[in-house]
């Protein structure tokens, strides 16, 4: 993420500096501005969202849903807690109700379930950001609106296309990161085995070193 | 006719069924409006970092001139010049997606191939870094691996397949 931002950062501000430089601090500042206006709107969406959330989980209905869920889940998530089930089930589910503000809360909640502390992106949380960036749906709500909105009569034609967009790219995702995760796997299997077979080289000769150490000591006392 | 009252219903049945659960419904609401600020903070600062860039890159129009070099490429794998722009730009951000897409309508006409094409990338597409820097503000990851290359690329690849399937429905 460093690398990207840097290189974007430096080369929009070196265009700017050249195309239009008393924009920049403007710019800075909008940015800023425009965060904080999002975040004061995701606070409210996402405690509406959140709320309803903690009465749904009480009442032990999203469990369930996830226990539907769990052979899908486990086949692309692997093997993940209950809590991360739970909450990946709901955002996944919303983003296929079109509820875009309730999905975000719940995949943040679930990233936070999936974090082991090693700092390091799990499998699991790779695959949740790369399924949430096809922004799968059943239904493309937003694009129709604009479209209608726009003055057209023939919307609907766009469903069918995005869809399979959707889709195909979901799964092409999905099997990418196992692909990935496996080759990952394999490398760290050969390391370790590398580290193995030294170790017992190490431990069969510490072995020879203890017998000539015991039978010299023992050849001493029958000396004796 | 029945879309605006299946999410009032069904949130009716919810609450309904909490209630007959016993499950308080104002702390629920407290609980999670304390949830919801304490994550708001986390994840401001990478809203920042993010809407900054975005900012910025708009100002300088960089993305005109990463399209100009870009178009070539996507034109010779179906995606057309008109569109270069919002696939690039889209990862970046949603509002100024749509900014593109509006004026795409304004241009092309809504009914035109450019404008279904756009749609449908619109549509098969979301803001990658939006996503990613907001998902992982709550962990304690610092190092996010391939995630993003990666998401970029299954977004080119929407990208790729949905103008392709537009191009057989079009010429339908």
């Amino acid at each position: 993420m460093d690398i990207i931002f840097t290189l974007l950062f430096m080369s929009s501000i070196i265009l700017l500096f050249f195309t239009n430089p008393s924009m920049t601090l403007p710019a800075l500042v909008s940015g800023g501005s425009k965060a904080v206006n999002l975040s004061l709107e995701l606070c409210a969406i996402m405690a509406v969202w959140l709320g309803i959330m903690q009465m749904v989980e009480k009442t032990g209905l999203t469990e369930k849903l996830a226990r539907l869920m769990r052979p899908l889940i486990r086949k692309i998530f692997g093997k993940v807690s209950d809590k991360a089930e739970m909450y990946i089930t709901a955002n996944l589910s919303a983003n296929m109700l079109g509820l875009g503000s309730a999905a975000t809360p719940m995949g943040i909640k679930a990233m936070q379930e999936l974090d082991d502390g090693s700092g390091k992106a799990t499998r699991a949380m790779i695959m949740l950001i790369v399924i949430n960036s096809t922004s799968i749906g059943i239904l493309p709500t937003t694009e129709m609106g604009l479209m209608t909105a726009a003055g057209s009569n023939n919307a609907g034609i766009i469903i069918i296309p995005t869809l399979i967009a959707t889709f195909i790219s979901a799964f092409i995702g999905i099997v990418l990161v196992n692909t990935i995760e496996k080759f990952k796997l394999k490398k760290s299997g050969e390391k370790a085995k590398e580290k193995h077979k030294n170790k017992t080289m190490q431990n069969t000769i510490n072995d020879k070193k203890c017998k000539k150490t015991l039978t010299n000591k023992t050849e001493s006392i029958s000396n004796d | 006719m029945i879309d605006i009252y299946l999410f009032p219903f069904v949130l009716l049945l919810l609450f309904i069924y909490a209630l007959f659960k016993k499950i308080p419904l104002y702390s629920s609401f407290i609980e999670g409006a304390k949830q919801a600020l304490k994550m708001v903070v986390k994840t401001f600062p990478y809203l920042f970092a993010m809407f900054i860039l975005v900012e910025l890159m708009r100002a300088s129009s960089i993305i005109a001139w990463i399209s100009k070099i870009a178009s070539p490429l996507f034109n010779a794998l179906g995606v057309p010049p008109e569109v270069t722009e919002l696939v690039l730009f889209l990862p970046l951000s949603g509002n100024g997606s749509i900014a593109i897409l509006k004026e795409i309508y304004t241009n092309f006409g809504t009914d035109s191939y450019i404008s279904i094409c756009a749609s449908v990338i619109m549509g098969c597409s979301d803001t990658v870094f939006y996503i990613s820097s907001v998902y992982f503000s709550s962990t304690s990851v610092k190092k996010l691996g391939y995630t993003i290359p990666l998401s970029l690329f299954i977004c080119f690849i929407g990208a790729v397949i949905g103008c392709f399937i537009t191009r057989l429905i079009y010429h339908f």
